[in-house]
């Protein structure tokens, strides 16, 4: 479904990522783990078309980025990213809504279908008592399952998420796992994220890719990457350092 | 939330109708309503009262009304292109900048060097207002704060009604005597030539603006987010720039400079409306711009009659206690995020 070829990303020419190479089918679970400035967000903005790739290609069930237009690429791939959106007087049904807006018109109203898209969704997320409150007044777990509701509304073939879990307290991180996990079976979605929880991410992903300094360090199931050995080199930690607290 | 979008509109519309009407008739020659529609149906039959009516106080309240709106809008666009409530066309610059080259395009036209007339004034203030916008612009990639980058347009403003003082100062001598009352912002210099040329202007740009209400939409949520809708946030920015500029420059051109309807009204229209979205802001803004406009003229040519105040002292009178409570909530918000 998505297929990354060799991609080089990075920002104003200076590469962070290098040669990245990956395919994720639908119904499956691709995280990337790395420290931070590992090049994970790069790699996640680049595939959303936020940056523009150095080299290498993306392709959506073999088509290229390149041959896509803008809008035919945002209706297959929906990004949750880590920037605040801003909401000023924005109900929380209104910033679901937004995530329809490949598909709507000239003036971007919402027509019968685009209106059941979003009520689904919300129910999925578990929003739909939040629709209409403002989206500025309700709490960091709730406007996470509202930004996971606009991504899911637009029923993308492929969900971008950085960090989706890290501001989010033990009960909406599992809460929240546990939508993802529902989404991609019901609706074969791709997902490529990006998690700092290792244990959680092990769990959840059907494969993960270790990235360190931009280059990968490997791809695979978790169980054969995040044992302690991998571990402990893959984030410059001290043995002990990891027996005390991992 | 329907009801209350027709309401507005309702209210908006019913308020402008009632203050274009009473600013026909209100002045230092008070004329009845039954005078009026005698004068506007032909068969008045005192002409100094007709010619004051059609002549002077109807071109002047419909620019009021024009230009105001204009104004809202371009304001309600620099804060969506901006994500600051406070940004607006003289807030940043943008209305000095435009002042500016018009003055210069005025001189330059008193020397017999440039043949003067509306396309001339509305394309030299567009001009104009696109340079204050571009520094604006070059200042705001470097700098993250908001409240900064206002300052900074504050000072672009200020340099440029420094040079514009020195201009018209100099120009006081020759044959421009309408050029002071300009500089001191006024609707009452617009004739109705001079009328068609800025409602034809602001028309077209007030539908185009309307035309990007979905982009406008998706911009709102941040730049990140509106790439992720598959918007071509390149086009959209310059198509902001582009018709910003042109509406308050427009404005700058024919009326001087008129300070904080831009941030005002877009503020209390989203406070009548209950909602933010530009498909209802957009009229919303231009409604409420020339009701906001009308109003403040009114008071200006009848507080302190047959002397005029500058529309701006008006404007900033009434709009600048909006500017500081949006301030205050913002910082309210900030404290209980």
């Amino acid at each position: 479904m998505l297929e990354i070829k060799n991609l080089c990303a990075g920002y104003n020419g200076k590469e962070i990522a290098h040669d990245i190479s990956f395919t994720v089918s639908g119904g499956e679970i691709f995280t990337l783990i790395g420290r931070n400035g590992s090049g994970k967000s790069t790699l996640l903005k680049t595939l959303a078309g936020q940056l523009p790739p150095i080299s290498g290609g993306i392709y959506i069930d073999g088509t290229s980025k390149e041959d896509m237009s803008r809008n035919d690429f945002a209706k297959q791939v929906s990004a949750m990213l880590t920037d605040r959106p801003k909401t000023d007087m924005m109900t929380c049904r209104e910033v679901t809504e937004t995530g329809r807006y490949p598909y709507t018109g000239t003036f971007g109203l919402l027509g019968k279908a685009d209106k059941k898209a979003v009520e689904e969704a919300m129910r999925l997320t578990d929003t739909t008592e939040l629709a209409d409150r403002f989206f500025a007044e309700i709490s960091d777990g709730q406007k996470q399952r509202v930004m996971l509701a606009r991504a899911v509304c637009r029923e993308p073939k492929i969900l971008l998420l950085d960090e989706p879990t890290s501001f989010l307290d033990i009960h909406y991180k599992l809460t929240f796992l546990e939508m993802l996990d529902k989404l991609r079976r019901e609706r074969d979605i791709a997902v490529v994220m990006s998690m700092h929880e290792t244990e959680l991410a092990g769990r959840i992903s059907d494969r993960v890719m270790l990235i360190r300094d931009g280059i990968c360090t490997g791809t695979g199931a978790p169980e054969g990457l995040l044992d302690k050995r991998t571990l402990t080199e893959h984030f410059g930690l001290t043995e002990e350092l990891y027996d005390k607290y991992m | 939330m329907k009801k209350r979008l027709i309401f507005s509109f309702v209210l908006l519309a019913c308020l402008l109708l009632l203050f274009i009407a009473v600013s026909i008739m209100a002045g230092s020659v008070d004329i009845p309503i039954d005078e009026l529609i005698r004068i506007f149906s032909g068969t008045s039959g005192d002409d100094t009262a007709s010619a004051i009516v059609l002549k002077i106080r109807v071109p002047r309240t419909l620019a009021a009304a024009v230009l105001g709106g204009a104004l809202a809008l371009s304001g309600y666009m620099l804060q969506t292109y901006f994500h600051n409530p406070i940004a607006g066309p003289f807030v940043l610059g943008i209305s000095s900048g435009a002042r500016l080259t018009v003055a210069l395009a005025l001189i330059a036209s008193a020397g017999g060097a440039l043949k003067m007339n509306s396309a001339v004034m509305v394309i030299s203030a567009f001009a104009g207002a696109l340079l204050s916008m571009l520094a604006v612009l070059l200042m705001s990639s470097r700098i993250r704060s908001m409240s900064l980058l206002v300052v900074c347009g504050v000072m672009i403003g200020y340099i440029c009604t420094a040079i514009t003082d020195i201009v018209v100062n100099f120009a006081n001598d020759s044959d421009i005597v309408n050029l002071h009352d300009w500089a001191v912002g006024t609707f009452s210099g617009i004739k109705s030539d001079g009328l068609m040329v800025c409602a034809a202007v602001v028309f077209a740009a007030l539908a185009a603006v309307f035309m990007l209400s979905k982009p406008i939409n998706a911009y709102r949520l941040g730049e990140g987010y509106a790439v992720d809708m598959g918007v071509n946030i390149r086009a959209v920015r310059i198509a902001m720039i582009v018709l910003s500029s042109l509406l308050s420059g427009c404005v700058a051109a024919f009326a001087g400079p008129v300070s904080f309807v831009g941030i005002a009204v877009p503020f209390l229209v989203k406070m009548l409306l209950g909602t933010a979205k530009p498909i209802v802001m957009i009229p919303a803004c231009f409604l409420g711009g020339g009701v906001f406009c009308i109003i403040s003229d009114m008071i200006a040519r009848t507080v302190t009659a047959p002397s005029e105040l500058g529309i701006s002292t008006v404007t900033a009178v009434l709009g600048a206690p909006v500017v500081l409570i949006i301030m205050l909530r913002k910082n309210k918000d900030r404290e209980n995020a």
